[in-house]
């Protein structure tokens, strides 16, 4: 089992509520969406790991036993090319769960008209396998939700 | 083995919403599904978004997406028109 951290703070809002049907829908996997809280911050690693990928308004973490999650930060923000992010680690790098990654501000991205809201994706994993999804308020490290 | 050679289309490359795409059409198919860049390198699981995001295939490459088995040249297709499509 893997328990999964909130790579951000704000509130655990569900992936049926992002903006982008990509993920609302599950495709890209199950998992949950956090809508951040507003104003500068640093985006955390939700597992223990090796940094897969790592976009300045993505990354997916694969720990040791192979599973990987994806941490996307806002919708559409792949067109801002990196302009508002700040990496923090690099690809390949190992880290550990809470471990900042990015640093980036939410409010930034909204006055740029986009949504901040941050899908955290268990990629390759069945809807099923993704329990006790955390609902509210939660800061950046906390439980998010368990991978079973 | 059926193949196909199709050049990523996307802007974004194979990641997101074309990835996402290709992994639902891939894991209907009830045959193995690979994708390798055509330049070389190993064949990876084409029902694995994991494996299509740590390919990481930039707009502009070819890829060359293989299966085997009854059905397998329609899914081909259909696979091929996905990493095709902008």
């Amino acid at each position: 089992m893997t328990t999964v951290l909130a790579p951000v703070e704000g509130a655990a809002v569900g992936l049926a509520a992002v903006p982008d049907p990509v993920f609302s829908a599950g495709m890209v996997g199950p998992g949950t969406a956090i809508d951040p809280s507003r104003g500068p911050g640093e985006a955390v690693a939700p597992i223990t790991g090796k940094i897969m990928k790592l976009h300045p308004h993505a990354y997916v973490i694969v720990g040791d036993d192979g599973r990987g999650v994806l941490v996307h930060l806002g919708i559409d923000t792949v067109q801002l090319k990196g302009r508002g992010f700040r990496l923090l680690a690099a690809e390949g790098d190992r880290v550990s769960a809470g471990q900042p990654v990015v640093a980036w501000d939410p409010t930034e991205i909204e006055a740029g008209g986009r949504s901040p809201v941050c899908p955290v994706v268990a990629l390759d994993a069945l809807d099923s396998a993704v329990t006790a999804l955390a609902e509210g308020t939660v800061r950046a490290g906390d439980e998010l939700f368990q991978w079973t | 083995m059926g193949e196909r050679k199709a050049t990523v289309a996307a802007e974004v490359g194979l990641h997101a919403r074309p990835a996402a795409t290709f992994v639902q059409m891939a894991m209907k198919a009830p045959m193995d599904v690979t994708v390798a860049r055509s330049s070389g390198g190993d064949p990876i699981n084409g029902k694995s978004i994991l494996q299509i995001m740590a390919l990481d295939v930039r707009k502009g490459e070819e890829i060359v997406i293989r299966a085997e088995g009854d059905g397998s040249e329609e899914i081909l297709d259909r696979l091929a028109d996905i990493a095709s499509t902008p």
